[in-house]
């Protein structure tokens, strides 16, 4: 073109401003594409077909309602880790919260006044005047929980005549599981006066709770796909011994940016190495009621210890140090789980990350020890794709095992601790 | 087993049907018939007379013992019987009812909760010597028609927590009818409960799982004992007022129980020979600061293995709100057949197996039970009352018609009034 109109092949940079302003109104309108957009192909073999062939299934889940969302997500079923909240694997809390993306804090949240550190010291420095140690509930109202408190321990323990039957690694079940049942009802029944939340709340008694998330992936070692990358799949299927679900939100603990200087320890090693074994089954995502309960959102669950974990028989097996672990991996676990299957009710998941974290509640009690945990979900989106620029991280606070009472003698309940009583009631008083 | 029992067995199992085989066989070890014919009714051979021993005193037996095997012609040895000397709990045979510590000759019948009685509520009632009126009492449901006794949006809430026991409670399609009724019978009382806020006397309750119960009385010459677990018992610190007036309770003196000659009144009771006489026991030690039971709450289904029919459930429910009523009677009153209690006792309870819902209060007026005649006990029975009438997760459709809708239909609001009457009875 330039030889035909002789231009001279040094173009100025700055052409003269005004020269083309006949050009300007007279410029045609935005043209439409004469052909479709050129994407990969959808069915061919190549990487870039399976690519599009994702992106579509995303596209297809964003568009589709709540309950669409979940069947598409756990349609196919692919061997899958099997995470147990209550395991006897050494170290599992550090696994767990490289799993689901957690940072542990010790101690609980701001919004629960200095948790017990020695339950002696306070009791003795808390004078008349000081203000109550629970808002909204002034000495008399908790004075008569306490009394409360009091008589259902001792319903349990010493009132009620029980059948002696032999049983063998059964105790928990049989003797603090009704306990902890009575006091649950007990306790949400008589707050409900001073939290509104209970007041629509649902309790649900060993019902289970499901989620299914992926995280990581693997070379595939073996096998007519081998040294292809799958994504790691993960189960939880918990029980709880109770739950108290609600109708409205628990508020945030703490705002989502808070949690991106979070650290969450990194595991270099395979899952199995934990041990964690792989199954595949129906992939179940459930809160402890089917999509249409209104009361959807999580505020406390209650677990229990089993015998086989207990402190005493850990302590046999010089195990003891392991006892924290595992009620920090059981909180874990279970918390995520809850809070998952929360937000993915709400139709989050792993495209379309949580906009506002879902909170929950837990104490895990064997009958004298009682220990709370508080999580806070931030982020739903774990898997390889979603997870590679994403700041957030999901949040557990915890305390260490507080004891209630020592134990029962001649109908009375010797040694209860006013501050565990305090911080268990703070736990069931928490609303917006 | 031989050879030829072994083959008759199995072309027996060929040609028989299950159903054949289950009528000829009776539990308790008896004699079955293996014939391999289609011949069903035919006569069970009687069983093969053994020869009898006859024991010569005097004669000396030439046993095998000494040869350490068996050689034909000689006798069978016969040991002496061996006795541990220690105590092991996995070889204890127990010794025979006669000469167990507390055998008695005079025969106790016992109600327990598997006790399946043939007259149902008839026979309840001659037992317990009670006179039965239909209907719960009206002050009683006007409790909860007020609407300050009743829940905010309680027609919603109810019906909430009834599709949340019939669909919503389980990864599955449906749950089973043992689960739904259990977390039916749990949602109506959470919601209750959550009156608290409203009503505080409702602190002064408590609800107890799995305490057994037992108490005894003579009803004629024979003796009585009503025994077993509740499955739930909610106690109260304050006694129940009464359901009905001095001069109604005097009238049932003229009132004839109904017998059911000549069936008799034991049918289907457990007769024991060893039991404890005058065992009364609330489960509860004397001390516990929620004496007064208030209401007692049955599930049809408690038992996965056993099922009852509505007449002898509600049976079931009559024998264990008495007993539990005698037995706080007897702690109160002591022993002693009392003709007219000063303060009548009274106990309700509620039974339901998902749907359909039984309402029980029960007055115990008298712990003189031997005669027939004088003051009665008095109850308010309210049977077979439906919650809701389906709860489908699909439709019945019949010839292209939907006859039933798919979830809750036809839901009855005056039956959760009265499970709240019951239940604010007494606190209000």
């Amino acid at each position: 073109m330039a030889a035909r109109t002789r231009l001279s092949l040094l173009v100025p940079k700055n052409l003269p401003p005004f020269r083309n302003q006949r050009l300007v109104h007279n410029e045609a309108a935005v043209r439409e594409p004469a052909y479709p957009p050129v994407v990969p192909s959808l069915t061919a073999k190549s990487k870039s077909a399976r690519l599009r062939q994702i992106a579509e299934q995303v596209k297809k889940i964003r568009g589709s309602s709540v309950e669409d969302k979940l069947s598409l997500i756990t349609r196919i079923q692919r061997e899958k880790f099997v995470v147990y909240p209550q395991t006897f694997a050494r170290n599992a809390d550090r696994w767990y919260q490289h799993f689901t993306k957690t940072a542990y804090i010790p101690g609980l949240p701001d919004r629960f006044p200095a948790a017990v550190e020695r339950p002696g010291v306070d009791e003795r420095s808390t004078s008349a005047g000081a203000p109550p140690a629970v808002p909204g509930i002034d000495d008399g109202a908790f004075a008569d929980i306490r009394t409360l408190v009091t008589r259902v321990i001792l319903q349990e323990r010493w009132y009620m005549e029980k059948q002696r039957r032999l049983f063998l690694y059964r105790h928990q079940e049989r003797v603090f599981g009704p306990l902890l049942r009575t006091l649950v009802s007990a306790l949400t029944c008589s707050l409900a006066r001073y939290n509104p939340l209970l007041r629509s709340s649902s309790l649900d008694l060993s019902r289970q709770v499901n989620f299914y998330w992926r995280r990581g992936q693997r070379t595939i070692p073996k096998g007519h796909r081998r040294g292809r990358l799958e994504p790691i799949r993960f189960q939880i299927d918990d029980c709880p011994h109770s739950q108290i679900r609600i109708t409205q939100q628990l508020p945030q603990f703490t705002p989502l940016e808070a949690s991106y200087s979070a650290e969450v320890p990194e595991v270099t090693y395979r899952p199995d190495v934990m041990p964690l074994f792989r199954r595949q089954y129906e992939n179940l995502i459930f809160t402890g009621a089917k999509l249409p309960d209104p009361a959807c959102y999580g505020h406390t669950q209650f677990h229990l210890v089993p015998d086989r974990y207990h402190r005493d028989r850990m302590a046999c097996q010089q195990q003891s140090d392991q006892v924290e672990v595992f009620l920090r991996a059981n909180a874990l676990a279970s918390l995520f789980a809850w809070t998952g299957a929360q937000a993915m009710y709400q139709g989050f998941w792993n495209h379309e990350d949580v906009t506002r974290p879902f909170v929950s509640q837990a104490v895990i009690t064997d009958g004298h020890f009682f220990s709370f945990f508080c999580y806070q979900l931030n982020t739903v989106a774990l898997s390889v794709e979603t997870d590679a620029d994403n700041p957030r991280k999901n949040l557990l606070w915890g305390t260490e095992s507080l004891r209630l009472y020592e134990g029962v003698q001649d109908g009375e309940v010797v040694g209860l601790n006013d501050d565990v009583l305090k911080l268990l009631v703070q736990f069931l008083m928490n609303h917006p | 087993m031989f050879i030829e029992t072994a083959q008759c067995m199995k072309t027996a199992a060929v040609l028989l049907s299950l159903k054949d085989l289950n009528r000829l066989s009776v539990r308790g070890g008896a004699r079955r018939l293996f014939s391999s014919s289609r011949c069903l009714s035919a006569k069970i051979r009687p069983p093969p007379q053994r020869r009898e021993k006859v024991e010569i005193p005097g004669l000396e037996m030439i046993t095998y013992g000494e040869r350490m095997h068996y050689v034909p012609g000689l006798s069978k040895p016969v040991y002496p019987v061996w006795e541990r000397s220690y105590k092991d709990p996995r070889y204890y045979k127990s010794p025979p009812a006669e000469k167990m510590k507390l055998y008695k000759d005079t025969p106790c019948y016992i109600f327990n909760p598997r006790s399946n009685v043939l007259e149902g509520v008839r026979q309840a009632e001659w037992l317990t010597k009670t006179k039965r009126i239909s209907g719960l009492p009206p002050h009683l449901l006007s409790l909860a028609e007020n609407p300050e006794n009743q829940l905010p949006n309680q027609d919603e809430r109810v019906q909430n927590a009834i599709k949340h026991a019939r669909f919503w409670d389980t990864t599955e399609a449906r749950p089973r009818k043992e689960r739904y009724s259990n977390t039916l019978l749990l949602n109506l009382l959470h919601l209750c409960a959550t009156l608290q806020s409203s009503h505080p006397a409702f602190g002064r309750r408590m609800l107890s799982e799995n305490c057994s119960i037992a108490a005894t009385w003579r009803r004629g010459e024979d003796l009585f004992q009503v025994r077993g677990q509740n499955s739930l018992l909610y106690s109260s610190m304050d006694p129940l007022p009464e359901a009905s007036g001095k001069t109604e309770t005097a009238e049932t003196a003229d009132h004839v129980l109904e017998t059911f000659y000549p069936v008799s009144p034991t049918i289907d009771l457990q007769k024991v020979h060893v039991y404890k006489e005058e065992f009364n026991s609330t489960g509860f030690k004397d001390d516990y600061p929620y004496p007064h039971a208030h209401t007692l709450y049955f599930l049809e289904s408690a038992d996965p293995h056993f099922k009852l029919l509505r007449e002898q459930f509600r049976a079931k429910m009559i024998m264990f709100t008495f007993g539990n009523a005698l037995a706080r009677a007897h702690r109160l009153y002591g022993t002693q057949p009392q003709r007219v209690l000063d303060r009548p006792i009274t106990v309700q309870a509620v039974g339901t197996n998902g749907r359909i819902f039984q309402f029980l209060v029960f007055q115990l007026n008298t712990t003189d039970l031997s005669g027939d005649d004088g003051i009665k006990n008095q109850m308010w029975l309210d049977e077979d009352v439906e919650l809701y009438d389906f709860a489908k997760v699909r439709p019945l459709i019949k010839k292209k018609q939907v006859k039933v809708p798919a979830g809750l239909a036809g839901y009855k609001p005056e039956v959760f009034n009265k499970f709240l009457a019951l239940y604010l009875h007494g606190a209000v």
